[in-house]
């Protein structure tokens, strides 16, 4: 079965480049969420296998979203979007159970492999 | 088609520009409050975004000072400054430069320059107090412009309104144009053809306001085809063409489901998997094509696919099956007509499963939905060398092209859409086949039945035994077409073709089936539209 994916980010632009990207190399979108709330709900309806979730959301901080999404659904894997020059708050986000980060702005190999591997482990 | 390209494109400027919105408005907010912490976090959010999409779509001039402002942001976030003084210009000659750089991405016209505005940032970030330069600040106030977008969205509701308002508007002209005849006053009758002229116009204007391309729809089929394809196990091409061709957004929106269905129906039985086409001698890979164009006042969509074509044979067997028709007279049609029973309701309900001719899953639905449109649907098919469909659809809904006719001394409309032709002919050119009129049209035997029979004479009993006794000097026939059936109308007159505004029948006369609506005619005279299909349905029921 095709793992199934949650993508959290505020930016439309931004979502639909990351289900292009997935959906094209066979993964299952299972929903998107614009801001922390929507993630939190959308990923205690769909459990997703992975979460892709954008370190600056506009009610919460993509630091709040990952503590609550590791408690509520800690089957799920997280893997941080972030831009360049937000290292402090990834390093904060791997200590708190993200897998990975994937740096915007994507590249379509970059992203796979990063959610591939994460994936697997 | 639209590439993912332009659509990436599409949605950075759309979100870009409602970015440098909402930041210009929080800026206004934060000069007046600057503590906001709420404020900040939301501006902060809103620039690190633009960054990130501007850099992934490629524009690194927009990048870099969207990463600048950001920075200033996190300081004045952080508390190491106030958002005060020649900071608060600074930052706001900032954003209108990047205003400016984003508008100049949407017009593909040339990036202002933005080196000096790097510099400046450079030098605040790095903690200097730095003052945005007199004449580019003049300059910048002599050259800001308020400026709008030239679109403006609609919705589709309004549009609705105004169509409805030009039909009525559109009835009592026609009603002015007669009364300018009748009361035979020049002045009356020049005002009138003014406002002919104008009320046209508008008509014409309020219908073009609402099409759209047939792009809008094609382009969601790539990946129905391709998630399809995949599926089935079929390996398949699409080629689309004809996306510009402009039609009604109703009229659009009515069919989605119905070209989805054929589209569906194509792929998944209509083609061969790559095996089977290897083994006909073709190639692996299915071609499928969509196609748009306009035909004089219609716009036709047509679904065509190079796989195994229709089995005739199978379709006629089960047409007896299903009861839709007897053995005796399946025998002797052709195809076409053998076609037309995979539009009857019920042709495939039981054999979705086991469908064997591929072909019949739900096309009733399709054709429903081009009934409720007053369109047509045509199916053309090649064994071995495949299928097509074309839908037949009216440009725009609430003007109808339609012929007047005259029967004891009403007015009738019938749709253009369902007319093929009208004929003048002598009784000798009738013959009397099985208790019906025959006569030949195109070198094909078509039935003729009195209207009046069909409307006037209520009961489910079979149409009386026709006679040439009864015809006396020149018939006026006009030949309606319904699901590739012909059949001939004998009318008292041909009034003249007008477009028509159709209304729907009020209560209690709703529930008749026969009269698709109606329409006032311009002298007042209230005009029953004839149902083409139903009317067929009814001839089919009672004949003789």
């Amino acid at each position: 079965m095709n793992k199934r994916i949650l993508i959290v980010d505020d930016s439309f632009y931004m979502r639909t480049m990351l289900k292009n990207m997935l959906t094209d190399a066979g993964y299952e979108v299972v929903g998107e969420a614009a801001n922390g709330a929507q993630a939190i709900e959308m990923a205690e309806s769909t459990t997703p296998d992975l979460i892709t979730l954008d370190v600056i959301l506009p009610d919460n901080t993509g630091l709040d979203v990952l503590k609550s999404l590791r408690e509520k659904v800690p089957a799920s894997k997280v893997v941080m979007c972030s831009a360049v020059g937000q290292e402090v708050i990834v390093t904060e986000a791997i200590e708190n159970g993200a897998l990975a980060y994937i740096v915007k702005p994507f590249s379509e190999e970059k992203v796979l492999e990063i959610v591939n591997s994460a994936l697997q482990g | 088609m639209k590439s993912r390209e332009d659509e990436y494109r599409e949605l950075f400027m759309a979100e870009a520009l409602e970015a440098y919105d909402d930041m210009s408005r929080h800026l206004s907010e934060l000069e007046r409050a600057p503590d906001d912490k709420s404020v900040l976090n939301e501006l902060f959010r809103l620039m690190h975004n633009l960054k990130s999409s501007a850099r992934s779509m490629g524009h690194t001039a927009i990048g870099e000072v969207a990463h600048h402002l950001e920075s200033l942001f996190g300081q004045v976030r952080a508390s190491e400054r106030q958002f005060t003084g020649s900071l608060v210009r600074v930052i706001f000659n900032g954003l209108d430069i990047l205003g400016a750089m984003i508008r100049a991405v949407g017009a593909n016209a040339e990036m202002p320059d933005s080196s000096g505005l790097l510099n400046l940032l450079d030098r605040a970030i790095a903690g200097e107090e730095v003052e945005v330069a007199v004449e580019s600040e003049t300059e910048e106030e002599s050259g800001r412009k308020l400026e709008l977008s030239d679109l403006v969205y609609i919705q589709v509701k309004k549009l609705d309104k105004l169509l409805n308002l030009v039909g009525e508007l559109v009835i009592d002209r026609d009603r002015i144009l007669t009364l300018a005849e009748e009361l035979d006053s020049p002045a009356l009758r020049a005002t009138a053809r003014h406002l002919f002229r104008i009320s046209d116009d508008l008509q014409y204007s309020v219908m073009d306001a609402r099409l759209v391309g047939v792009g809008t729809l094609l382009n969601r089929f790539p990946r129905v085809v391709r998630d399809v394809a995949t599926s089935e196990g079929k390996e398949v091409e699409l080629t689309m063409n004809g996306q510009d061709t402009q039609i009604d957004r109703n009229v659009l929106q009515v069919i989605a489901d119905a070209l989805l269905h054929l589209v569906r129906n194509a792929v998944s039985h209509g083609l061969e998997t790559p095996a089977e086409r290897v083994a006909a001698g073709k190639n692996p890979t299915g071609q499928l094509s969509l196609v748009a164009l306009t035909e004089r006042e219609d716009v036709l969509i047509q679904v065509s696919d190079d796989g195994k074509g229709i089995d005739t044979e199978v379709v006629r067997k089960k047409a007896i099956e299903r009861g839709l028709t007897t053995a005796g007279v399946a025998a002797n049609l052709d195809d076409q007509a053998v076609w037309s029973f995979l539009f009857e309701p019920g042709f495939s309900t039981a054999s979705q499963v086991t469908d064997i001719s591929g072909r019949g899953v739900g096309l009733d639905v399709v054709k429903r939905a081009l009934d409720s449109l007053g369109g047509q649907l045509r199916v053309d098919s090649e064994p071995g060398k495949g299928t097509t469909f074309t839908l037949v659809l009216p440009t725009s809904i609430a003007v109808k092209g339609a012929l007047l006719v005259e029967l004891d001394g009403r007015a009738y409309a019938v749709a253009l859409m369902h007319t093929d032709t009208v004929l003048s002919l002598q009784p000798a050119q009738f013959s009397v086949v099985g208790g019906l009129f025959v006569t030949h049209v195109q070198g094909r035997a078509v039935p003729v039945v009195p209207l009046a029979q069909l409307l006037l004479e209520e009961g489910d009993e079979p149409l009386p035994l026709a006679s040439k006794d009864s015809l006396h000097g020149l018939q006026n026939v006009l030949i309606v077409n319904y699901n590739n059936r012909r059949l001939g109308l004998l009318v008292d007159k041909f009034v003249r073709q007008q477009n028509i505004v159709v209304k729907p029948l009020s209560k209690p006369l709703d529930h008749i089936d026969l009269f698709g609506g109606v329409t006032l005619l311009g002298s007042g005279q209230m005009c029953l539209v004839l149902d083409v299909p139903a009317l067929t349905r009814l001839f089919l029921a009672r004949r003789p």
